[in-house]
């Protein structure tokens, strides 16, 4: 069976190192062990996802953090059940293995010549990341970029040190924002639509895209803010999350509507997702 | 048309024939409606049976199996092997149903149709070999539940098999599909058919297609509500209510192809990676780590189910409805929402709305 590619067998990885981001989420920088598997896989797009084995618990679908210009692979997961649980534990100089990339991912290079908005809450900056550090590599090919990001408190706000850089680097405009107010902050409070309307903030909305991520509650707000302000349904754009098991569009976990996560998506346009049907 | 005959007391050749090339699968009869699919043996070959009631566990199992080892993975001391075996075997299926047959075909155009071919049920399709049986007897073969006409699957397969058998009554009409059934053909025990015996098929068949229940299923109509999204909320919520959440459509469905992967310990630092069928009519086929589950109440997972099996995108993606009218999910639901019934009230409560 060696001779013809099997989809299913995923590719063995060392973890280098483990950082903390926030409660319950860390960041895993890994590579491959075979050099070829690792070139072969940085050709991923941002948005793409991959499948993450620890064997004898499971595999589960992660979002690709890092933009395919960075030279580091990694993951940054939370624990919310028994694989992510057992990732965590793991130690760095461990071994696990990975398939993929999987999915459609997003298409920076069509957005060229456009303003890109990015609304993000939470864990959802995670595969936004990747996008923005690709918009930022490749800044002549975008007219502006704006980031708005919120999170519950501010130490629940993910990726500081980008963070840090965004906010300080000429040809981005960064805003943050907390739900709560906690340890001495100084900057926005309430939900990231609230940011949307500040008198500071000129959100770009003719020739824009928005990529919006986030729990679902705050995803349907700022769907409601965005198409109020004038966005198109098809200028907004999304990751779904699904149930996976096989990331190839055969195990049948994340079909809705008349489309497979893993293979059609995650990437969906926001008039897309409002025809599958289904709870974001 | 190449067709060939053979004597009635001659078709089990066929079966030893097969045996010298391949382990062979035929149909027994236990009683009455229990029939299964089996290996054949010195001892059982006897009681092998080419009309009796389709098996409700489908032959699908001998190319997509029920529990199949995907890789066995070995750790010691960080050192991790993963291992693919392959002990494919060639494999016959002696006295499979068109419905089926069909069934297979979609699986093919499923698994290996797509952008990712499925490795592992290419190694057992290729290996395989399909020896169609028609069904022409009435209340036998052909059950009330029955309705392949309506899928346009049956009652006798146009392709996919390497060889199909008939019964003309006295002797077995055989004809071959593919290259390989043409060399099986060569051997002497089969006879050149005569024209009166390709009259007497085309008679047969015709009067066959007639007996089948009234009462068949109005795909056509259903296929439009359900691609165009009219199919009414209370329509599926009647539905759901029906669907007793079992997964024993899934389970007979020839054309299902959802599986769930699972690892399990089988030894000192060795793991098996195993798939296993799975089920949309299963709360937990689509709840998420954490417990998020975007499909909630039954009737919300039994819609999904249907426009999987009924929409345009995907009878445009895999050429075929996921339904091959072989009637077994009818059989088996205890709530009547097999697929000829949920097509029906589909049809019934949408076109009432249309005709307003």
């Amino acid at each position: 069976m060696n001779e013809v590619e099997n989809p299913y067998l995923p590719k063995i990885a060392i973890l280098d190192r483990v950082v903390d981001e926030i409660k319950d989420v860390r960041t895993f920088y890994w590579h491959f062990e075979d050099q070829n598997e690792q070139l072969k896989f940085k050709n991923f797009l941002p948005g793409q996802f991959a499948q993450i084995s620890v064997f004898g618990i499971g595999e589960f679908p992660a979002s690709l953090p890092p933009s395919p210009t960075e030279e580091e692979t990694f993951f940054t997961i939370r624990t919310v059940g028994s694989c992510t649980d057992a990732f965590h534990k793991m130690k760095a100089g461990e071994k696990f293995a990975v398939r993929g990339p999987y999915g459609n991912g997003f298409k920076m290079d069509s957005y060229a010549g456009k303003n890109l908005i990015f609304v993000a809450g939470g864990i959802g900056l995670i595969p936004l990341r990747s996008c923005i550090i690709y918009a930022l590599e490749n800044r002549q090919k975008y007219e502006r970029i704006q980031i708005f990001y919120g999170s519950r408190t501010p130490a629940e706000l993910m990726y500081t040190n980008d963070l840090k850089k965004w906010g300080q680097s000429a040809g981005i405009e960064c805003y943050l924002t907390v739900d709560r107010a906690t340890d001495g902050w100084k900057g926005n409070v309430g939900v990231v639509g609230s940011l949307f309307k500040k008198p500071n903030v000129q959100m770009a909305i003719k020739n824009s895209i928005a990529f919006v991520c986030g729990p679902p509650v705050m995803f349907r707000f700022v769907i409601k803010d965005l198409l109020e302000m004038g966005f198109n349904e098809e200028d907004i754009v999304s990751t779904l999350e699904r149930y996976m098991k096989c990331g190839i569009g055969k195990c049948g976990h994340c079909c809705i509507g008349s489309a497979y996560v893993c293979v059609d998506g995650p990437v969906f346009t926001y008039k897309q997702i409002k025809k599958l049907g289904e709870d974001i | 048309m190449k067709a060939r005959i053979i004597e009635k007391d001659d078709v089990l050749k066929i079966v030893d024939l097969l045996r010298e090339k391949y382990d062979v699968i035929a149909p027994f009869l236990i009683t009455g409606r229990d029939t299964y699919f089996d290996t054949v043996t010195d001892s059982n070959r006897k009681d092998i049976k080419l009309h009796l009631p389709n098996p409700f566990y489908p032959p699908k199992r001998y190319v997509f199996p029920h529990i199949e080892r995907l890789m066995r993975i070995k750790s010691n001391n960080n050192n991790i092997d993963i291992i693919v075996e392959s002990d494919v075997k060639p494999l016959a299926i002696f006295g499979i149903r068109s419905c089926d047959l069909a069934g297979i075909g979609h699986l093919d155009r499923f698994y290996l149709g797509n952008a990712y071919r499925d490795c592992y049920y290419e190694a057992r399709r290729k290996k395989l070999f399909l020896v169609n049986m028609v069904c022409t007897e009435v209340g036998v073969d052909i059950t009330d539940d029955c309705f392949c006409l309506c899928t346009d699957t049956g009652p006798a397969a146009k392709e996919l098999f390497d060889l199909q058998l008939m019964d003309l009554g006295k002797v077995y009409l055989v004809v071959a599909g593919t290259q390989l059934g043409e060399e099986f053909l060569s051997n002497p025990m089969f006879k050149h058919a005569t024209e009166k015996d390709i009259e007497l098929r085309r008679q047969i068949l015709s009067e066959v297609r007639k007996s089948f229940k009234d009462t068949t299923s109005w795909f056509s109509a259903t296929v439009r509500y359900i691609s165009r999204g009219s199919v009414l909320e209370e329509t599926w919520e009647e539905i759901g209510r029906r669907c007793l959440e079992c997964g024993g459509c899934t389970y007979v469905c020839p054309a299902c192809t959802c599986f769930t992967v699972t690892d399990r310990k089988i030894g000192d630092g060795e793991i098996e990676r195993m798939r296993i069928w799975d089920s949309c009519a299963l709360g937990g086929f689509t709840r998420m780590a954490g417990g998020f589950n975007p499909r909630k109440a039954v009737h919300d997972r039994r819609n999904r189910r249907f426009y999987r099996k009924l929409a345009h995108y995907f009878i445009q993606r895999e050429l075929s409805m996921a339904c091959v009218g072989c009637g077994r999910c009818a059989a088996v639901c205890h709530g009547d929402v097999g697929m000829p019934s949920v097509v029906e009230m589909i049809r019934r409560a949408t076109a009432k709305l249309d005709a307003k």
